[in-house]
């Protein structure tokens, strides 16, 4: 179980991101966070995977525990090899001008053993359509293929928590809906998967559980159920919720709720 | 028509050396897109490496002992650090090696008197001192550059042009700035064709920059480390997030280079002699890796033959005409001739344009 508690981060010493945003995940399950952008999302899942110093980042305050060990502060690469917390980064993070299998095999760069290529072969059952290109570079494969060539290159890392940013980002909806049919199915195989996203309506769809976080703190949490039933959410992600139509002007954000609770 | 293949040959020959040194600009500029300023002095500082081992040169206490201190406290530092070894093992194998170094400083590996056939002791001492030299520049780079990683590439150059004027006064205080002599007697390979001649030392410095010039491709696109550095070279945030520890990949980058530069160095100190001064040969990198493109690995290797061409030729036909010193200037005139009509360099970077 992943926790983290009252966490405070800064960058540049001067822009503070996240104002004590504590929240959980428990094993084995799909966690939703939806937010705005600059909300904190992504600096959350950078604090988690320990990459936030190489960002010029700083946590100045709170913890993050795994299964009550604290990995505050551990390098990227220890935290990755220790605990199995993988951050697949937002925009598609794959190495442009290797070939689809040197992306995989670079992957697996942590690990020492000889599983290499049977795991390769496991991803591409996930993902068929690597399969035939595998020879290709990864820079001239669309950007569908490219996010599923992030995931498969995240399972090459044999991960216990997968930290997906935004993997719906610039995809079509068909090809978002294929993605996380298969982000539930890795579920299955007892990956815990937490999934920042915009796309609210699809991601609470796969997900139990959700967070909702706005300017560096958590606003609302719940079953996913809840979330796409609540009247702020609604309006806020889904676009939907109030019957009359709102000009934009009102949709400033000091307008909105002062409180949440 | 006999005299412009003698002079293209020979041309070549010190092109392979130059494409070398290239080679050592292109993978620090791929791994973090930092160019280093100061090959020059690791060129020199590969090449006194090789000479303390090589004719047994001593240097006395007061100079072997700091050095060996230094060595000390780097070992333990990355055994402790970057390896994450215990403290018990850290501390005495770093005080092992800054002993063992201290004492090849000091009393002498006394190669000559050990190993008489002069080849076989070339065969010990070469990748002794380029071990060395590899070892130093992984020092320096833990020194210098890992505090620099994920900010600008440009703070990273400023600080190798810095780097540069520290080392080359470090080796002036070690080893002074006269002159070396330096011979290795490797066997006769002298090629006497007709009317063609070809020397040995051009020969060897040519067969020895290519052979290391193609064990660093096969490290670099047949093994998992060399996969490691290419990924690590398209992105470092990338890398890491998928469990690459960047900072390790930058040390053996660094590594790399200043070994294929000692080579280079050890090549071109066989021409004449060794001393501080010759730190500028380093600088024949820059047309040679601008030619070739920054980034391309096969653009150093063709940019380097070229220039080797470019100063040879000019060197035979240009300079007898009365312009003398023209050999050194013809490479960035073919330069500035190569970046008017390709900026990137004649092999750089075809970007990926998805469509």
């Amino acid at each position: 179980m992943l926790s983290i508690e009252n966490l405070r981060v800064v960058y540049h010493d001067v822009i503070s991101v996240l104002n004590g945003i504590s929240l959980e995940v428990k094993d084995g399950e799909v966690l939703i966070i939806i937010g705005a952008n600059g909300a904190g999302k992504t600096t959350l899942l950078r604090s988690v995977s320990g990459m936030i110093e190489f960002y010029d980042g700083d946590i100045i305050e709170g913890d993050i525990k795994m299964d009550g060990t604290s990995i505050k502060g551990l390098d990227a690469t220890d935290i990755m090899k220790r605990y199995g917390v993988t951050y697949v980064m937002e925009d598609r993070p794959v190495f442009w001008y290797l070939t689809i299998e040197e992306n995989l095999g670079a992957a697996s760069f942590s690990r020492w053993d000889k599983r290499v290529k049977a795991d390769m072969e496991e991803v591409f059952g996930y993902f068929p359509v690597l399969r035939p290109m595998k020879g290709k570079r990864a820079g001239y494969a669309s950007g569908g293929e490219q996010q599923m060539l992030a995931i498969g290159m995240a399972l090459m890392t044999k991960p216990k928590i997968l930290l997906l940013d935004e993997p719906s980002l610039g995809l079509a909806p068909l090809i978002t809906e294929e993605l996380f049919s298969i982000i539930s199915q890795l579920n299955q195989t007892d990956i815990t998967i937490v999934l920042v996203e915009q796309n609210a309506h699809a991601a609470l769809g796969i997900g139990k559980r959700g967070y909702v976080v706005e300017m560096g703190r958590i606003v609302l949490d719940g079953t996913a159920q809840e979330l796409l039933e609540n009247e702020d959410v609604r309006e806020f992600y889904l676009g939907s919720g109030k019957k009359e139509r709102k000009s934009y002007k009102d949709a400033k954000r000091y307008k909105r709720r002062k409180r949440w609770l | 028509m006999i005299d412009l293949v003698q002079t293209l040959g020979s041309g070549i020959l010190v092109g392979l050396v130059y494409a070398l040194l290239g080679l050592c600009i292109v993978i620090i500029f791929k791994a973090s897109e930092a160019f280093n300023f100061a090959i020059g002095e690791f060129l020199i500082l590969g090449s006194f490496l090789f000479y303390v081992l090589f004719f047994n040169e001593t240097l006395p206490w007061h100079r072997a002992l700091p050095l060996g201190a230094l060595i000390f406290l780097f070992f333990s530092y990355v055994l402790f650090f970057d390896i994450s070894a215990r403290f018990l093992i850290a501390l005495p194998s770093g005080l092992v090696t800054g002993f063992l170094i201290f004492c090849v400083l000091f009393f002498g590996l006394n190669l000559p008197s050990l190993v008489p056939s002069p080849l076989l002791r070339f065969i010990i001492a070469f990748p002794l001192g380029l071990l060395a030299a590899g070892i130093v520049g992984s020092m320096v780079e833990r020194i210098t550059i890992k505090p620099l990683l994920g900010r600008s590439p440009i703070s990273m150059t400023i600080v190798t042009l810095g780097l540069g004027f520290f080392l080359r006064g470090c080796i002036q205080l070690i080893w002074g700035s006269h002159a070396y002599p330096f011979f290795l007697d490797l066997p006769d390979i002298t090629i006497e064709m007709g009317d063609f001649l070809f020397l040995s030392d051009p020969i060897w410095a040519g067969i020895l920059s290519l052979l290391t010039f193609g064990l660093v491709i096969v490290f670099l696109f047949r093994t998992r480390w060399g996969l490691a550095i290419r990924a690590t070279s398209e992105d470092q945030a990338k890398a890491m997030a998928f469990g690459i520890n960047a900072r390790f990949i930058l040390l053996i980058v660094w590594a790399i280079s200043a070994l294929c530069i000692a080579v280079a160095g050890i090549m071109i100190s066989n021409f004449g002699a060794l001393q501080v001064g010759m730190g500028f040969v380093g600088l024949r990198a820059i047309p040679v890796v601008l030619i070739g493109g920054m980034d391309s690995i096969g653009g150093a290797l063709v940019g380097g033959v070229i220039v080797g061409m470019c100063e040879a030729l000019a060197g035979a036909y240009l300079e007898p005409m009365g312009l003398i010193g023209f050999k050194d200037v013809a490479p960035y005139i073919l330069l500035l001739i190569v970046l008017f009509i390709r900026p990137y360099g004649l092999f750089g970077t075809v970007r990926i344009e998805r469509v």
